[in-house]
């Protein structure tokens, strides 16, 4: 009896052990071959809404009542609101843009804010030095933002190519070096004597950028004329052309004779000088001044809207803007129901979860098999 | 003596593509037992059905005198049959006894790994081999790592030994070391199978010999009292009467190729020293033994690979060895690469995007600054039509979803829709069904009707001789011999295996 038993529980355990649960079935994952855009769009949407839904409850707990929500949402988009959202959406757009740009040749550049502080400290240094006479001083600053932004990115590049220093990395670790120097000549030779702050002392009215009219600043401006010069290049030019190749088959883009390296560098160099025009137009439409911290989050948002708009500069303009609505209505609600600001970002990171499941859905199918 | 293996009346074809087609092959216990055959006459398959790997589709496997069915790799181990890859399951950075317990499990890793390390010890002290079980895999030479797969086999009680290709990868002195150990082997009670296309391997070390042609089993017999001749005649078949074809007569001299030399991506050097032309109007055969450098003259020669040395002379482009492929693609090579997917097609681009991308610099689709997209896709879809691509509802749909033989026809398309002087293809008709494969020889000898030069690098011998006008025979990284068309087919056997 006592050995029968034995010999059956051997018997089991040589035959691999049932998977647990096998009576209910089992779910089992297929690779798609092929999602209509619309279906796509619709697995997207309803992503997003299911994420909006949970930060809507979230923030419901919170104390902030639905309805509440509704209403601090709407007056976002009054003229007044609607100018701090455009003001604030120009440099993420521009970040954005800088993420898309590098990421869709495969250059994983995550030295946005590195690139923007020296965009930044260009900028300043063009104000400080007073190069340039004063009609046409901005252009002069938005010029040497984004060539100082072009070249720190191609540091990073060069080490790359040179050195196969993984550019994750290098661009990542730059940052901190542009950091440093930043304190360095603003608690140094930048600081303002005035107010003894550590940060530049404040622009003339002619090195800030002006309004347009109608409540939008030329900041917005440049961000759109940055996105369609963009988009013309991603979706209409031959070098668009050519970067599609380069990210989907490098070898087969190489052989087919594809200057690869050649695009590759170009595409990067931009993205470093979207990314300093974008501290350009912190320091001098928003903050008037180099201040230590202008910078501040936007590695973050930038590779968020470039994943969330799939690298397409046009989508990275829509997708900015909703960034930007996402963080001033988060800072009006700070202000007014106490919330904090952890809770802003948490509702960023519900929303990035959702779409980025919304990708796993348009990629598989799960199926439930008995 | 009783059979350790006996597999017949063994059928398997993949996708309609007929693989082995009643195949037959007996061991015993005691003996070393070689299946020879060229390239893709199924002997790795054969052997894949053997260890369990692939289910045949009709057949018996008997093993020790029982029938039994194979239900996976683990199951063959079971049995006690035992296969060692010519490409190594091994995992790089995990250590010798690692990877040795990964394809033996035992029920505790710290038990396990000590049980492992002592059998390891023995396995290697029985064998002659100094394997170290607490290293790397990563750290070890090629000869070593083969040693590794073949303790692994034996710790999981191996009785029935399958090397495919063994000595592919080896010196001559460590293949002969390594031969002498698998007969000692054999000796001591095992059977081994030697999988091979090398001909002085089969006449010095085994003691029975089967080959394979086509999928079948041709014969099996004494090496001892076959001739090489004999056995050579067995492997590549009779000589086939070649078409008759109007010689069109050769131009001038479009590519040159002179002591190049490459070395494949772990720095061993493969291409030493090939040396070949071809003229405008004639198609040049490379034939051989595959790993004897003709990937890496092939990637050479397309531009995927830059050499070490020598030069690639194209006419009205000079020497472009070095220089990007632009510059060869500009003046006027086609390339149709045996790897598809690698290097002639962009997966998840459309079949109107891959068609064009190649023209595109020319400024045939609109200048720099816009694209005409509408005219690509126009183009492509005349050319899916007129090249005969099968399977496409939109040429907006993604070029992975192309079968192979389609898939191909697609690269041709491209390639030759630039009107090409020089043209590189391997393989050219690799994993293509009978149809497919008429159609691409159809293009390549109509290209070289054009006054094209033509290089074909192929294993399949019998492709590289219906094409041909010359044919270069491959051997360790040199053009050994060169024959003229019409070209002995027992002649350049002799030269592709009988070397060395």
């Amino acid at each position: 009896m006592h050995d029968v038993r034995a010999t059956a529980l051997q018997d089991r355990s040589a035959v691999p052990p049932a998977p647990a649960g096998r009576r209910l079935g089992r779910l089992t994952l297929d690779i798609r071959q092929h999602l209509s855009p619309w279906k796509q769009a619709a697995f997207l949407a309803g992503s997003l809404a299911i994420g909006l839904a949970i930060s809507v409850a979230i923030l419901d707990v919170a104390g902030i009542a639905p309805g509440t929500l509704l209403g601090e949402l709407e007056t976002v988009f009054n003229a007044d609101s609607l100018r701090a959202v455009l003001v604030r959406a120009a440099p993420l757009v521009l970040v954005g843009l800088g993420a898309g740009l590098a990421f869709r040749v495969g250059f994983w550049n995550l030295g946005l804010e590195g690139q923007m502080i020296f965009g930044g400290i260009a900028a300043a240094g063009v104000s400080i030095y007073g190069i340039g006479p004063e009609s046409t001083r901005l252009v002069f600053m938005g010029m040497a933002a984004a060539v100082a932004g072009l070249l720190w990115v191609l540091l990073a590049a060069w080490l790359k190519m040179r050195f196969r220093v993984n550019e994750i990395i290098a661009t990542l670790l730059l940052n901190y070096v542009a950091v440093y120097f930043l304190f360095h000549l603003l608690y140094g030779v930048w600081q303002d004597s005035k107010t003894a702050f550590p940060q530049s002392q404040q622009f003339r009215p002619f090195e800030r950028l002006p309004e347009l009219g109608l409540g939008v600043n030329s900041a917005v401006a440049i961000a759109l004329a940055a996105v369609l010069l963009a988009g013309w290049v991603v979706h209409l030019s031959r070098a668009g052309f050519y970067m599609r190749f380069i990210s989907a088959n490098p070898g087969m883009a190489k052989v087919v004779g594809i200057s690869t390296r050649a695009i590759t560098i170009a595409v990067v160099a931009a993205s470093g000088a979207v990314a300093g025009l974008a501290g350009f137009v912190n320091v001098s439409a928003q903050e008037s001044r180099l201040t230590q911290s202008f910078f501040d989050g936007y590695l973050f948002s930038g590779v968020l809207i470039a994943f969330l708009s799939r690298n397409d500069p046009i989508v990275v303009a829509v997708v900015g803007f909703l960034i930007a609505v996402l963080f001033v209505t988060g800072q009006t609600l700070q202000v007014f129901y106490q919330i904090p600001f952890t809770m802003v970002q948490l509702i960023e990171a519900i929303i990035v979860i959702a779409v980025a499941s919304s990708e796993f859905l348009i990629r598989h199918r799960i199926r439930w098999t008995r | 003596m009783t059979l350790a293996l006996e597999l017949t009346g063994i059928r398997k074809s993949f996708d309609g593509v007929v693989a082995l087609d009643g195949a037959v092959f007996a061991a015993r216990t005691g003996e070393v037992h070689a299946l020879l055959g060229e390239n893709g006459a199924g002997k790795s398959s054969l052997m894949n059905v053997a260890s369990g790997l692939y289910a045949p589709d009709a057949g018996h496997i008997a093993i020790g005198g029982l029938a039994v069915a194979l239900a996976g790799p683990a199951d063959a181990r079971r049995h006690g049959v035992g296969m060692v890859h010519q490409h190594f399951k091994l995992v790089k950075p995990f250590t010798i006894a690692e990877n040795i317990l990964l394809a033996n499990p035992r029920p505790h890793y710290r038990s396990g790994i000590q049980e492992i390390r002592a059998a390891i010890r023995a396995k290697a002290a029985e064998l002659g081999f100094e394997i170290d079980p607490e290293r790397r895999v990563d750290t070890l030479a090629v000869a070593e790592q083969q040693q590794v797969e073949i303790v692994k086999v034996l710790v999981g009680g191996a009785k029935i030994l399958i090397l495919d290709e063994p000595t592919a990868v080896l010196t001559d002195a460590e293949a002969d070391r390594l031969l002498e150990t698998v007969r000692q082997l054999a000796r001591t009670g095992a059977a081994v199978v030697l999988v091979t296309h090398k001909l002085h391997e089969v006449k010095r070390y085994a003691d029975a010999v089967t080959i394979m042609r086509g999928g079948r089993t041709v014969a099996t017999l004494d090496p001892g009292k076959a001739t090489a001749a004999e056995l050579t005649e067995l492997t590549v078949g009779q000589t086939a009467p070649l078409p008759v074809r109007a010689d069109s007569g050769f131009g001038p001299t479009r590519l040159n190729v002179g002591g190049l030399r490459c070395a494949r991506g772990d720095g061993q050097v493969t291409v030493a020293d090939t040396t070949f032309y071809v003229r405008a109007g004639e198609i040049y055969g490379i034939a051989g033994v595959s790993g004897n450098g003709q990937a890496e003259l092939a990637e050479a020669l397309i531009g995927a690979r830059v050499p070490l040395g020598g030069e690639i002379w194209i006419e009205g482009a000079g020497n472009v060895g070095s220089a990007p492929p632009v510059t060869r693609r500009a003046a006027g090579l086609a390339a149709i690469p045996a790897d598809r997917y690698a290097y002639a097609l962009a997966g998840p681009l459309s079949i109107a995007d891959n068609f064009a991308v190649a023209n595109v610099h020319s400024g045939h689709y609109g200048r720099a600054g816009l694209v005409d997209f509408a005219a690509m896709r126009r183009e492509a879809a005349d050319a899916v039509a007129a090249y005969d691509v099968q399977g496409v509802r939109s040429v907006r749909q993604k070029a992975a979803l192309l079968s192979g033989g389609n898939a191909q026809k697609l690269v041709i398309a491209r390639e030759f829709s630039r009107k090409p002087s020089v043209i590189v293809a391997q393989s050219p008709s690799r994993g293509l069904d009978a149809r497919a494969c008429a159609a691409v020889h159809e293009r390549l000898l109509a290209a070289r009707d054009r006054g094209a030069a033509v290089v074909l690098i192929s294993e399949d011998l019998d492709e590289v001789l219906a094409l041909s006008d010359r044919i270069g025979v491959m051997t360790r990284g040199r053009i050994a011999a060169e024959f003229t068309r019409p070209a002995d087919r027992q002649a350049i056997g002799q030269a592709m295996v009988g070397h060395a």
